[in-house]
């Protein structure tokens, strides 16, 4: 990447025998927002602590605009952050808690004066400068946390689950915010969360991490749409999973038996006939179908999620499977429906310690 | 009907419990008042103890080497405990349990036992001559294990991710604690002074054991014993306690401000 603005080489940390991060390595691009999404416990937030400098890797390199950054400590690495919980200074206002940068690099009053009258209108925060963090509503607070963690012009934003704490119509405009931001200053976000849905939404490219490993990197399409581990592809999206035999494979593709119904599916390495599989389907990708149906059953139920709703489809051996698709398909609890998806809407990966 | 009673027997208890607390204390402040301090029934107030106390040059120059030893152990325990709480909970490690423990563990060592072995070890291995330097010295050991206590409790409540802000917005580890740390923790600080300040201001056996001639309130009041509970010393009790219950009420008042500014 020509214009890598943080690489990450060989990251490797360790907490006792837990491996917080297993040789990371990983670029991220000058106007990129590259977001980090895993389960709690994966490792994301270590990793983004090396990135600042609050934890030292035990091997790896950190680079930031090409410089080894890996032995300096955070005050002197130049990022902004962007907290779990705001973290905002509890005794300082609003206007000292986002000065509180500037003052670290002894700017005048003068400079800060018009960087705080920048950011507060970026941020769109203008008439709370001398309220107290207390003060604030949780909306408020995330604005000010942005606001400290952008206003000394840093190099890099890390942002750690910095939604996790508003409810789901504020950190709905706020994913839309954030973007804008990011757009506007033209610099690197990384953004660390657990929620799928705000990795999708906002990032332009994504990594999905799993006990301290880098599962799979790249395009938040690519990603969702071909993953590349099991992982991934069960973690992302709500698929369908179906566990059986290989019978074939030719071409990248796989046929799998599955409780006497046979489909083809992607193959992904390992996979040879006689071996078990786990195979993914993308809830959406399924679709129903009149004619040439793969599997037939019964609507059991549906759920109204409001732009899209849940078919629960009952097969006739009692399988469950997830059809989601408009809301206003006339099916009927109970009516026969045939239900199908395209072979490259499958994922099959070999299936692991499992009988 | 029975719960009422349940509830007069609550209040019956708690009240047999404070006087079980502070009766005696209020006993010495009332006798410190009457004229009679061997039988001081019925009341027959006076001040004359408290001026007659007032007139010994001796207490005089006791309070001010009890204030000193107060004054030099608060901000040396205030210190080591300061430093060694953000040891053990900012910068968590499999050793913090052990860490503490042997901070704290002076608790459990009699006072007179540091009193004996401070003396012999300055006089042998230091070759120093009991002081009150000696004094705020060997009180400062004990003393740092009940201000570790009192810094503990309050910088549990602490989030030292706060700290972590500071550091990634520019802050040295030195500018952090000041601009962040302090002003946030400051109560903790304040109640450990004041509780190591008192116990080595009313502290006998290890100042005692360390000063030699040099007398201190508790010391004096000690040796002031020995020809009987003169009427002065119902007096010093009397001034001593409120002294140290005005203390006691702006440490609390500092503590109640201290959690709602952390919140």
């Amino acid at each position: 990447m020509s214009d890598c603005m943080l690489r990450l080489q060989s990251v490797t940390k360790r907490f006792g025998t837990t491996m917080a991060a297993e040789s990371v390595s990983l670029e991220v691009g000058q106007t990129e927002l590259f977001a980090l999404l895993g389960p709690s416990g994966s490792g994301k937030t270590t990793l983004l602590r090396i990135i600042a400098g609050l934890d030292a890797p035990d091997e790896g390199r950190v680079l930031i605009g090409g410089r080894d950054v890996t032995r300096l400590p955070p005050y002197r690495r130049g990022i902004g952050m962007v907290f779990q919980d705001f973290l905002l200074f509890p005794h300082k206002t609003v206007a000292e808690n986002i000065a509180f940068p500037l003052k670290m690099q002894g700017k005048s009053r003068a400079e800060t004066a018009d960087d705080l009258k920048w950011v507060s209108q970026l941020v769109r925060l203008t008439g709370l400068e001398e309220r107290y963090p207390h003060e604030l509503s949780g909306g408020q607070k995330q604005r000010v946390a942005l606001a400290r963690g952008l206003v000394s012009r840093p190099s890099l934003l890390l942002l750690d689950e910095p939604l996790a704490n508003l409810d789901r119509e504020l950190r709905k405009r706020m994913e839309v915010e954030i973007r804008r931001f990011q757009l506007e200053l033209g610099i690197p976000f990384i953004y660390v969360t657990h929620n799928q849905e705000e990795a999708l939404t906002m990032a332009s490219r994504m990594a999905v991490m799993r006990e301290g490993c880098l599962e799979q990197i790249g395009d938040k399409l690519a990603l969702y749409h071909r993953p590349a581990t099991a992982f991934v592809a069960a973690f992302l999206g709500s698929p369908n999973t179906f566990e059986g035999d290989v019978v074939g494979v030719e071409d990248g593709r796989a046929e799998i038996a599955w409780h006497g119904h046979r489909f083809w599916s992607r193959a992904h390495d390992g996979l040879a006939p006689g071996l078990r599989a786990v195979c993914y389907v993308k809830s959406e990708k399924i679709a129903f179908a009149s004619s040439g149906a793969a599997l037939a059953g019964r609507l059991r139920d549906t759920i109204f999620k409001g732009q899209y709703a849940d078919y629960l489809v009952c097969l006739d051996d009692g399988h469950e499977i997830t059809v989601s698709a408009a809301p206003d398909l006339c099916h009927r609890p109970g009516e026969a429906v045939g239900i199908t998806w395209a072979a490259d809407d499958g994922d099959a990966f070999p299936a692991v310690g499992k009988e | 009907m029975n719960h009422r009673s349940g509830f007069g027997v609550q209040v019956l208890l708690l009240a047999a419990l404070y006087l079980f607390l502070y009766g005696p204390i209020l006993y010495v402040i009332y006798v410190s008042f009457q004229i009679d301090s061997i039988w001081p029934f019925p009341p027959t107030l006076t001040l004359e103890h408290h001026t007659d106390l007032w007139q010994r040059r001796d207490y005089h120059a006791a309070l001010w080497n009890s204030v000193t030893i107060g004054f030099g152990t608060g901000l040396i325990a205030t210190l080591f405990a300061t430093l060694a709480a953000m040891a053990i909970l900012k910068y968590r490690s499999p050793g913090s349990g052990l860490v503490a423990g042997l901070f704290l563990a002076p608790l459990f060592i009699a006072p007179i036992l540091i009193g004996i072995s401070s003396l012999m070890f300055s006089r042998t291995v230091l070759g120093m001559p009991g002081s009150i330097f000696g004094a705020t010295l060997a009180n400062s050991t004990y003393a740092t294990a009940f201000a570790l206590l009192v810094v503990l409790a309050q910088f549990a409540r602490y989030d030292w991710r706060l700290d972590d802000a500071a550091m990634v917005f520019g802050a040295r580890p030195w500018r952090t604690f000041w601009e962040i740390t302090l002003p946030i923790t400051w109560p903790a600080m304040l109640g450990a002074f004041i509780v190591s300040f008192l116990l080595a201001f009313n502290n006998l056996e290890i100042s005692f054991y360390n000063l030699g001639a040099t007398p201190t309130l508790p010391t004096l009041a000690w040796g002031a014993l020995r020809h009987g509970i003169s009427a002065e010393l119902y007096a010093l009790a009397a001034i001593i306690n409120f002294a140290v219950f005005a203390l006691f009420t702006v440490l609390y008042l500092l503590l109640r401000l201290g959690t709602i500014r952390i919140d």
